[in-house]
């Protein structure tokens, strides 16, 4: 089970989960939404065609922009930079992989092609990586300032005096 | 040495209320909490994720009160489970979701009328008039639905308005002959013991900042101060209770976290509230002489019958709501609950039951994105059409009480305070087994009869515990198997109580910390009473 799930499921299911809510926690004092973020972990370059895949998987359409105004490659940057050697080893590996691929075919293909083991379980290298990329995309994307307020227009996390319940009368009782 | 009628270690659930009622009934009381006080104009629940350095991805909210010196765990030989372990004034009241249930009377008599586990020391009967009370005191809200599987009380603040899903999860429910009812919560719909109503922000679980909530520190401490008989010592770990030559319990050496001084309390009685978890750590490395496997623990029984609940979620995205305006569906996280429904349906192959918690996910983040297959253009307008139509399921089910899966400490392992680890080992049983696959099955089986697309996360297997583990110095008529009479008083050492979790005989599929509540608060009369007696 995913870790962004209610704290609670998780905690049914995963033995890290607990532990890792009291751990890990740094102020970075990381402004998403401005400032300069210097990369620790990725290469310009790797920053570069991670930023290209990123928007591909979510790209900026007629309703809002997508993963590369977020500046989801950063977010990477900053998780990737703060996780295991085997975390790290993967992400380089991976970006590795889809360059080669993609100086074969094009980066559209290098993507379809990564993107094929989803529906099955994933099984290369480059199938296993586009499971984390995609997953960091997601993850970077409806987390920041646009997926959420200019993507998902979300209206909440308020202060109400009171809940108003069903206001579609056709759904409600 | 300054000597206090009691000592209470641990303020969570159960300390809380023993500390308020004790204190109330003149016992000069000193709480001992291993953890920090934490100010609500700390809590980062109202933050959005971009104002967090890791988006809240690594429990960043939750940070403050899972400080770093917590020991830790080691699970051995173990199934996929995990302790839940807080170190903050309030324990996990300052974060839990507040769904309070009655255990059935049934659930007491699982031993006569399952033929599993062991019957409760006590009956509903006997414990209905605390639930009364502490519903009273903590403020819940809800109805009585005259549900023999879930009995309830009288004095209910007004319920949770229910949202459009759930509507629309009630009228499937009640074709296939599944209640759905008013979800009841320590939370206060109405302003009550001088604590305002919610704000409907969702983030119950992250701290509520406006005490609109159940929590330890703005229900019972402020009464247990205004008695002037209440010692509060915060950042104290307790490390051992020491006995006498008569093998009662005389002190608590704990060590400050911040001066890493020793120091000790002496008290006439010890409450024990440190959780499952860690109570049973703090007696089985109390040992002494007189009690050479642990105070309390001269039939082997503290650690032991580690339990829990097993369960699985489900995403579902509602086809009527599919494309409409976004609109706030935040709310008090749940507003329903589906009760234990398994007994309605016949005889199966296996004894207890689930229940199922309902939207108590947040509603900001689109879970489908990580579900779906797919990228591109017509990927994100999918994720964005279907995120209205949200709705969740948490299912916690019972997991057998055995004296096989227990909670001991080694000597040779010890946390930053020298004081020995807690290991856990903890295998599910058959029982557990049959339970969770029928449980998945019949959430499936939900699932498929709402209009919209469904995500199962089941795992494997079966997980624990939920934050709900129990079970480890337990309750019992039989003095071989249990360490406490049905007051929560040890058998051994007369002036030792244990009411947290650890305290229980068996589960049912309920939430424990109602329960929790009505057993401290019944412990306390009755150490009142003996107080009154002079037999303690
Ligand atoms: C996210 C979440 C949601 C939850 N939702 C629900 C729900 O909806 N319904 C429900 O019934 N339950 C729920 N729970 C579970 C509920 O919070 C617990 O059952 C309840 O708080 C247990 O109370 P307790 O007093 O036994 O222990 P805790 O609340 O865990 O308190 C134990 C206290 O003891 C202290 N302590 C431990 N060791 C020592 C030591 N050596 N010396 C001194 N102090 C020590 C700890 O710091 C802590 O403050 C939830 C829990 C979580 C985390
Ligand atoms: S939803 Fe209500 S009870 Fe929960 S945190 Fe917000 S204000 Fe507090």
């Amino acid at each position: 089970m995913k870790r962004r799930t209610a704290i609670k499921v998780v905690a049914l299911s995963t033995l890290s989960s607990i532990p890792a809510a009291g751990q890990g926690f740094r102020v970075l004092g990381v402004a998403w939404d401005a400032g300069e973020y210097r990369l620790r972990f990725f290469t310009g370059q790797e920053n570069e065609l991670l930023d290209k895949l990123m928007e591909m998987i979510i790209p900026a359409d007629a309703h809002s922009p997508g993963a590369q105004e977020a500046r989801v490659s950063l977010f990477a940057d900053l998780m990737v930079a703060t996780s295991g050697d085997h975390v790290k080893e993967q992400w380089r590996k991976g970006l590795r992989l889809m360059r080669e691929e993609a100086a074969r075919s094009s980066l559209a293909g290098a993507l379809a092609k990564a993107a094929a083991g989803e529906k099955r379980k994933p099984s290369s290298d480059l199938e296993r990586f586009f499971t984390a990329l995609k997953g960091m995309t997601v993850d970077g994307y409806y987390t920041s300032a646009i997926g959420i307020h200019q993507d998902l227009q979300y209206q909440g996390n308020t202060y109400l005096a009171s809940f108003p319940g069903c206001q579609f009368p056709k759904l409600a009782d | 040495m300054k000597l206090y009628d009691v000592c209470i270690i641990g303020s969570g659930a159960a300390g809380g209320v023993m500390a308020k009622e004790l204190s109330e009934g003149g016992a000069k009381v000193i709480l001992l909490e291993a953890g920090q006080e934490v100010d609500p104009s700390q809590f980062l629940s109202h933050k959005w994720p971009y104002q967090l350095p890791y988006r809240g991805l690594r429990g960043e909210k939750q940070a403050l009160f899972y400080p770093k010196d917590i020991a830790p765990v080691r699970y051995e030989h173990c199934d996929p489970v995990g302790v839940d372990r807080i170190r903050v004034l309030g324990g996990r009241t300052l974060h839990w979701n507040a769904v309070t249930l009655r255990y059935a009377a049934r659930d007491f008599r699982q031993g006569l009328l399952d033929g599993v586990d062991e019957d409760w020391p006590l009956s509903y009967a006997e414990l209905e008039p605390y639930y009364d009370r502490i519903e009273q005191i903590i403020g819940v809200c809800g109805n009585d639905d005259h549900l023999e599987i879930l009995p309830g009380g009288k004095h209910y603040l007004p319920p949770l308005p229910w949202r459009c899903s759930e509507h629309i999860l009630g009228r499937t429910l009640k074709k296939l002959g599944i209640p759905l009812i008013d979800v009841r919560k320590a939370l206060n719909t109405r302003p009550y013991d001088n604590r305002p109503p919610c704000h409907y922000c969702g983030h119950c679980m992250d701290g509520c900042d406006a005490a609109a909530i159940f929590t330890t520190p703005d229900c019972m401490l402020p009464k247990a101060r205004a008695t002037g008989n209440f010692t509060l010592r915060t950042n104290a770990i307790a490390r051992e209770i020491r006995a006498d030559r008569e093998g009662q319990a005389r002190a608590v050496s704990f060590v400050d976290r911040l001066t890493k001084k020793e120091e000790e309390v002496r008290a006439r009685i010890f409450v024990v509230c440190c959780a499952t978890v860690e109570s049973a750590r703090l007696l089985l490395n109390s040992r002494s002489p007189q009690h050479p496997a642990g105070l309390g623990n001269s039939n082997g029984v503290i650690g032991r019958y580690l339990h829990g609940h097993l369960g699985g979620g489900m995403h579902i995205y509602l086809a009527e709501l599919e494309g409409v305006k976004p609109f706030n569906q935040d709310g008090a996280t749940d507003h329903t609950y589906i009760p234990r429904y398994n007994q309605l349906f016949g005889k199966a192959d296996y004894a207890g039951g689930w229940g199922i918690q309902v939207n108590f996910a947040s509603y900001m983040f689109p879970y489908q994105a990580h579900d779906m297959a797919g990228y591109g253009p017509a990927f994100k307008e999918r994720v964005r059409k279907m995120q209205p139509g949200f709705l969740f399921f948490g299912s916690f089910g019972k997991i057998l009480a055995r004296p096989d899966n227990y909670v001991t400490v080694d000597p040779n392992q010890v946390d930053e305070y020298g004081i020995p680890v807690p290991v856990v080992r903890f295998r599910f049983g058959r029982n557990d087994y049959a339970l969770w696959r029928a449980l998945k099955q019949s959430m499936l089986e939900i699932a498929s009869n709402l209009k919209g697309t469904s995500f199962p996360h089941f795992g494997n297997s079966p997980g624990g515990f939920g934050s709900h583990e129990v079970g480890t110095i337990r309750m019992g008529k039989n003095p071989k198997t249990s360490a406490l009479n049905s007051f929560c008083q040890s058998r051994d050492v007369k002036n030792l109580f244990v009411t947290d979790g650890s305290c229980f005989t068996a589960s049912s599929e309920k939430n424990p910390t109602l329960t929790i509540l009505a057993l401290s608060l019944r412990a306390a009369d009755y150490i009142k009473e003996q107080r009154r007696r002079g037999e303690l």
